[in-house]
């Protein structure tokens, strides 16, 4: 299934916290400022509604997403409000992919881990948590995957501010 | 009663202290099995038959830091490693050798300005003897570097503090 059929299907059966879609798309000649946007095309979902999401993707019949490929983040930009949650997913079934974007406010970055559905999240949630600073509300393992367990800041966040030193040893 | 004389012009080697200490240091400098990133690849490159660090007497890999003479630091430390790196050099009986490999154990390499939890060379952690420059360096490089490290240790006495290569 393609993007659209695989849209389509997510509207027939009613997918929960489906908000819409962001779909690459040529520049507009007449605007010299309007880039467009290259890439694939992303389903738009509510975060706090991803978990239930996923479970319909997972389970459906005609979606049939065994795999999750990734959970990551960005901070698209340092005055923005929203960090953006990016899950890529796979059906070995039918071989075809869905790419999911979630808008998460930088002041309440919280959301249910997805770690139900998919066990394979567990190390993506990690990494997210402690590079951005992102809450999964009842993951099995919350602690850091990569930082040291004392890390202060999340390093990947726009306004992230470089430690001066660290255990003694400088960082100048 | 046996005669002393003319026996021990064949049999026995006079030389200095040093110069017995140093040699067998310098002959034997057992490094520890320990790389951290990229530069590994070719400390191993150094290791295997075509560099073969064994014509220097460098061959013997340790497991383990309490056999070992040399550290050889072969990629980027990161603040977590770091507190390793200081454990395994104090885990290492004297004398104890210290060689930077790369940019990164250098001097942060690449990662100086952005990497927030690299540490911008080793010798922020424990005292380096020799640094070798380049990204990976050659293997050749790296012998090089050994060689460097054999002079420093041929012109050291035990009488007197080795003096710091300039």
């Amino acid at each position: 299934m393609d993007f659209q059929g695989l849209h389509d299907r997510l509207l027939a059966i009613n997918a929960p916290g489906l908000v819409g879609t962001d779909e690459p798309r040529k520049p507009n000649p007449k605007d010299k400022k309007d880039k467009g946007r290259a890439g694939d095309p992303f389903v738009i979902v509510d975060a706090q509604q991803l978990v239930l999401f996923l479970e319909v993707c997972r389970d459906d019949d005609r979606l049939c997403f065994e795999q999750l490929i990734d959970i990551t983040a960005t901070d698209p930009s340092k005055d923005g409000a929203d960090l953006w949650i990016n899950v890529s997913l796979l059906s070995l079934k039918f071989r075809h992919r869905l790419q999911i974007k979630c808008l998460l406010p930088k002041s309440a970055a919280e959301l249910p881990s997805t770690v139900r559905v998919y066990r394979a999240s567990q190390w993506n949630e990690r990494e997210c948590a402690e590079m951005f600073g992102i809450k999964f509300v009842g993951h099995p393992d919350p602690r850091n995957i990569l930082l040291p367990d004392d890390w202060l800041g999340f390093p990947l966040r726009k306004d992230y501010e470089f430690p001066k030193e660290y255990h003694g040893i400088s960082c100048e | 009663m046996i005669s002393l004389e003319h026996q021990f012009e064949e049999n026995v080697l006079t030389t200095k202290v040093d110069w017995l200490l140093n040699w067998a240091r310098l002959s034997s400098i057992w490094p520890m099995t320990f790389g951290l990133a990229c530069c590994a690849i070719e400390m191993m490159a150094v290791g295997a038959a075509h560099h073969d660090i064994d014509r220097f007497g460098a061959g013997a890999f340790r497991a383990s830091p309490r056999q070992a003479d040399l550290m050889i630091v072969a990629g980027t430390v990161n603040f977590k490693m770091a507190e390793r790196v200081k454990r395994l050099y104090d885990q290492m009986p004297s004398p104890k050798y210290v060689i930077a490999m790369g940019a990164c154990a250098t001097g942060g390499g690449p990662y100086y300005k952005f990497g927030y939890t690299v540490v911008k060379g080793v010798d922020r952690v424990i005292p380096v003897d020799v640094y070798i420059a380049g990204c990976p360096p050659r293997p050749e490089a790296l012998l090089e570097g050994l060689m460097k490290l054999q002079e420093k240790i041929r012109n050291s006495s035990v009488i007197r503090k080795p003096a710091r290569l300039a």
